[in-house]
């Protein structure tokens, strides 16, 4: 890596430091706005059971009698240390219980991602190099329909189909009771994984067909031609790699869609992953956790872009940094572009 | 490019919508009428889509409820469309420290995946009604529109009409109305469709899970919300029915916004 490299990679450092600071700010207001009393966001609705004096004294040692940046000040002081408050629910330290749970979702959210890469990459030459034809049309039609049915749907119909009818597949956890095995893991995984690639492959696949339509009609690939090197070699090795880089700044942008579906998948399914721990403190408002959840969250995306970045610059020494104009391009010219930001 | 009216779509959504506004018509029974002696009935000539565990009408309900859902998915898009204008039109206007600093922070809100602000701002609000579900999910699903707006924005900025009315003492407001929404209207267009789609389907997401609507406000989300305890029973009535109305609407919407995208385009100058 260059010089550059290490002054981007500085820059955006500070970027995802400032983001987060910015986050957690909004976050921290958000919670404190609940109508009634901050002190539910820490004991729920235990508060209720507590006399007027245990209120006053809760008050005071969490220090809610002090101005809200003060508050703020002190929460991120705490954060700064590692600590991020006590789960309600769980009356364990937050990045205890997040510690339980988060490879779940990492190992959900990187296998879906690598299926979406490839059968994307698959489909998009699949419908470019049959682009026009009725067969190409079909599927875009397709395409569309399927990636605008609701993750949940999309779940509950496999589970019916495959867990109900036939009874093959299990219909939610991560392993069996008693079980934990690899395959036992790998089984629990199937129909999650194949509700979020159904759901979520078109955004993708569409991208990449859109770019490699226009990769082909460039003049290189009429030389190879002319070289007599076959079509399906030129468009699998010469033009997807000319479209990488975009296929990976594109990538980045497409996780948060990513991470909110695998986040609805994980509640259907009660995968223990952070999109169940998330719907669980919502349900118990037990905001300290939530509030981490959302920041690692977007830490996840911002390093995304990050790598994608560094990837890009491994891809293609030309690269500029800085590239968000054209990022941006691509994510409104996507079906569904607005949807689940 | 120009593509063909998509006549089937939009007759498909008419008939869905006209349907659920006007459900007392086509209601074969009381959609909240608990009738013990038919409980959890597959679908049959008396109920077309079968009945529930307490007895009542799943067709009636799916017209009955589909109401709340499209109410929750236009007040969604008209906040989130409304702030989006105001947010865009502001940084579009506004100068460069003052653009940059307004889209980071919609990029800083961006990366975090709508469903986790919902559930929390949800979880703020306390217990969900239709307005407050419709609220949440506008307030945390505007930022995409608003970087296209903004992006409109900065190219009429300099334009006569805009700085004419400017020296003239036009206020933000007034030239947000009379020049600029005009101009970008027909390009965010298939934005606010498809954010209309994505709205219902958020809404039904939460009720299915149980953080959104109660069991007794029918809407799409919350009648699917009744096939959780049933699912593994079979009846798949219960869950298939509403679902299949609930995506055949979302992709209606879809494929409308795809028609616009298509065809609100600007044409190329070059």
């Amino acid at each position: 890596m260059n010089r550059k490299t290490w002054v981007y990679i500085c820059k955006k450092f500070a970027q995802l430091v400032l983001t987060l600071l910015v986050l957690s700010l909004v976050v921290f207001l958000v919670s404190r706005l609940a109508p009634g009393d901050p002190l539910r966001s820490f004991y729920g609705d235990a508060v209720e059971r507590m006399s007027t004096e245990q209120q006053e004294a809760a008050r005071e040692r969490l220090g809610l009698n002090e101005g809200l940046l003060q508050q703020y000040i002190n929460w991120i002081s705490g954060a700064v240390q590692g600590d991020f408050g006590i789960s309600f629910k769980y009356k364990q330290d937050v990045l205890d219980v997040i510690g339980q749970v988060w490879g779940n979702t990492f190992i959900l959210t990187v296998i879906c991602l690598v299926l979406i890469l490839l059968l994307g990459m698959a489909l998009a030459v699949f419908c470019v190099s049959h682009e026009g034809e009725l067969i190409d049309r079909a599927i875009c039609k397709i395409g569309v329909a399927v990636s605008s049915i609701p993750e949940f749907f999309a779940a509950l119909v496999l589970v019916l189909i495959f867990s109900v009818n036939l009874g093959i597949l299990p219909s939610g956890g991560v392993y069996s009771i008693g079980g934990g095995s690899l395959s036992d893991r790998a089984v629990h995984l199937i129909l999650p994984v194949s509700a979020i690639v159904i759901t979520h492959l078109w955004y993708c696949a569409y991208l990449m067909r859109n770019k490699l339509s226009e990769e082909v009609r460039k003049e290189y690939v009429l030389l190879y031609r002319v070289k007599g090197v076959s079509r399906r070699r030129i468009l699998w090795v010469h033009c997807m790699k000319n479209s990488m880089p975009a296929i990976v700044s594109m990538m980045a942008i497409f996780l948060p869609h990513l991470l909110g579906g695998a986040y609805i998948i994980e509640m259907v399914f009660s995968y223990p992953g952070l999109g169940r721990l998330g719907f669980e403190s919502a349900k118990y408002h037990d905001y300290n956790l939530l509030m981490v959840i959302s920041l690692l969250t977007g830490a996840a995306v911002i390093l995304a872009n990050m790598a994608a970045q560094i990837i890009n610059e491994k891809l293609d020494a030309r690269m500029e940094y800085d590239r968000t104009e054209h990022a941006e391009e691509n994510r409104n010219s996507c079906p569904g572009g607005g949807s689940f930001e | 490019m120009n593509r063909k009216r998509p006549y089937f779509t939009i007759a498909l959504l008419g008939v869905i919508v006209l349907g659920c506004l006007f459900a007392e018509v086509i209601m074969p029974c009381d959609p909240t009428k608990m009738n013990l002696a038919e409980v959890n009935q597959a679908p049959s000539a008396a109920h077309l889509f079968g009945t529930d565990t307490m007895g009542r009408d799943i067709f009636s309900m799916i017209w009955y409820g589909g109401r709340i859902s499209l109410f929750i998915g236009c007040l969604a898009t008209l906040i989130s469309t409304g702030i989006a204008m105001v947010y865009g039109c502001l940084a579009g206007l506004a100068g460069e420290w003052a653009d940059d600093l307004l889209m980071r922070f919609t990029d800083i809100l961006m990366s975090v995946p709508q469903i986790l602000p919902v559930i929390f701002i949800q979880a703020v609000f306390g217990e969900p009604t239709a307005f407050s579900m419709a609220a949440v999910i506008g307030i945390t699903g505007w930022m995409a529109v608003s970087k296209m707006v903004r992006s409109e924005v900065r190219q009429m900025r300099r334009s006569e009409y805009v700085l004419a009315a400017r020296m003239m003492g036009g206020g933000f407001f007034y030239i947000l109305r009379t020049h600029l929404a005009p101009n970008f209207l027909p390009s965010i267009l298939f934005m606010v469709v498809t954010n209309l789609g994505s709205a219902i389907a958020m809404e039904a997401t939460l009720s299915y899970l149980g953080i959104g609507l109660p069991a007794n406000i029918i809407s799409w989300g919350s009648l699917m919300a009744l096939s959780q305890k049933v699912l593994l029973t079979g009846s798949w009535w219960l869950l298939l029915m509403p679902g299949l109305f609930l995506a055949a609407t979302l992709i209606c919407f879809t494929e409308l916004g795809e028609w616009k995208r298509m065809n609100g385009r600007r044409e190329r100058l070059i």
